[in-house]
C-alpha cells in the first residue's frame, strides 16, 4: 500500500467530508481509483435509468435508481443518496408521468455531481502524483 | 484460520471495497465474488464458505432467495443501502446488517460479531417463524403512506408481491409497503391467509369462485401457481 502523505486532502463542499475521510482513511490512492470507478459506472446505470423512465417501467426504474443512490454514497454524495432512496420508494406507488418533474430535478443533480466527481478526481489525481 | 467467505454483490465497487477491507483484516478469505445470486448458488452447490455478504437487491433473484435456497448454515452479512430490511433480516437470522457504504471500523465489528457468536443459526428454511406479535390479533400494522396503518386482516382481499414491495389490497383502498410477500405470509400464518402463487397471498374467506388457475375475489382475477394447487384444494371447504 503506497504510505499516506501527511498533508490531507480536502474534499469538495457538496461531499460528506467527514464520512469519506472514515471511508478512504486518508488513503487517497484509492480515493481515486474508487472516483474513477464511479466516473467509469455511472453513465452506465444512470443510461438504464433514463430507459426504464421512457419505457415507464417503474418498478425496473426504481431498480436502476437504488444502484446509482449506492453509487453516489461511494463518492460521498450522501444527500443525492437520499434524495434517490426518496424517488425509489415514489416509483413504486407513481407513474412516470407523475414523477416527471422529481425525475427532471433529479437528472440536474446527478449532471452536477457527474461534474463536481469529475473535477475531484482530477484533483485527487494531480495531488496523489504531487 | 482465516474465515471462507463469498461476496454476492452486483455493484462493482461495493465488492470492491468489500474485497479490500478482507484483505486489510487478515481474517477473511475471499472464494469468489458473484454478480448475481444464480451464479452464487451454482458455486454453493460445490462449495460451502464459512461466511456469506450478501446485497439484498440484485438484478434476478435477490438475497432473501438466496437465503431460501441455502442448504447449510453458513453466517451471513447483509449488505444494503436501504434499512427497511431490519424486519426481514432479523426473521432469517442473518448475523449482521451493513448499510453501505459503510466503513472499515463498522466492517470489524461485524466480523467479531460474527466470530463472537459459537454456533450458526438454523437454515431458515428449517427454521420457526419467530413469535410475531402481530400473529394472534386480528389487525395488523404497515409502513405506508409515511405512516404506520392499522389494518384488520379480515378486511385484506389479497397481497401481491410488487418486488420489494407488497400492496394490500382491501375493499376501500390499497396499500403499499416496503416488504416481502415472505415476511407477510409468516406474519399472517393462520387459517384465512394463503398463497396462492409466487406473487399472491389471498384471504381465501374473500373467495368469490374458482374457474381453471383463477381464483376471483371481489372480481379480480389472481393465477394460483402450479407448486399451490394442492394446498389451495386442501385448505378450500369443497362440498
Amino acid at each position: 500500500m503506497k504510505e499516506i502523505r501527511s498533508d490531507r486532502f480536502v474534499f469538495h463542499e457538496r461531499l460528506n467530508a467527514a464520512f469519506l475521510e472514515e471511508l478512504f482513511e486518508g488513503d487517497t490512492v484509492y480515493a481515486e481509483t474508487v472516483f474513477e470507478d464511479f466516473l467509469r459506472d455511472l453513465p452506465a446505470y444512470w443510461e438504464k435509468v433514463q430507459a426504464s423512465y421512457q419505457s415507464k417501467n417503474m418498478s425496473l426504474l426504481g431498480t436502476n435508481i437504488h444502484t446509482c443512490k449506492t453509487l453516489f454514497g461511494y463518492v460521498g454524495f450522501t444527500d443525492l443518496q437520499e434524495l434517490c432512496q426518496e424517488f425509489e420508494i415514489k416509483c413504486a406507488l407513481n407513474t412516470a408521468e407523475a414523477l416527471q418533474m422529481d425525475f427532471d430535478i433529479l437528472s440536474g443533480k446527478k449532471q452536477d455531481a457527474q461534474k463536481i466527481i469529475e473535477n475531484e478526481y482530477s484533483r485527487l489525481k494531480r495531488f496523489n502524483e504531487g | 484460520m482465516k474465515t471462507s467467505c463469498i461476496i454476492v454483490e452486483d455493484i462493482q465497487i461495493a465488492a470492491d471495497f468489500l474485497k479490500k477491507f478482507c484483505e486489510k483484516s487478515d481474517l477473511v478469505d475471499v472464494k469468489g465474488h458473484f454478480l448475481n445470486v444464480e451464479d452464487a448458488l451454482e458455486f454453493l452447490d460445490q462449495h460451502k464458505p464459512d461466511l456469506i455478504f450478501l446485497d439484498v437487491e440484485m438484478p434476478g433473484a435477490n438475497g432473501f432467495q438466496l437465503l431460501d435456497s441455502l442448504t447449510y448454515s453458513p453466517k451471513i452479512i447483509l449488505t444494503t443501502s436501504k434499512t427497511d430490511y431490519a424486519f426481514d433480516a432479523f426473521q432469517y437470522h442473518v448475523d449482521d446488517y451493513l448499510k453501505k457504504p459503510f466503513t472499515y471500523k463498522r466492517f470489524l465489528e461485524a466480523l467479531q460479531k460474527i466470530q463472537d457468536q459459537p454456533a450458526p443459526p438454523p437454515p431458515p428454511a428449517a427454521s420457526p417463524a419467530p413469535p410475531s406479535a402481530s400473529s394472534d390479533m386480528d389487525f395488523l400494522f404497515i409502513k405506508a403512506d409515511d405512516k404506520l396503518v392499522r389494518l384488520k386482516k379480515d378486511d385484506i382481499l389479497f397481497m401481491e408481491s410488487m418486488r420489494d414491495y407488497v400492496k394490500f389490497v382491501t375493499p376501500g383502498k390499497t396499500y403499499i409497503t416496503y416488504s416481502t410477500l415472505k415476511s407477510m405470509e409468516e406474519k399472517l400464518a393462520g387459517p384465512s391467509f394463503l398463497k396462492v402463487h409466487r406473487s399472491y397471498i389471498i384471504n381465501i374467506n374473500k373467495i368469490d369462485d374458482i374457474r381453471g388457475n383463477t381464483i376471483y375475489v371481489q372480481g379480480t382475477p389472481i393465477p394460483v401457481g402450479k407448486g399451490h394447487k394442492e394446498e389451495l384444494a386442501a385448505r378450500l371447504n369443497i362440498l
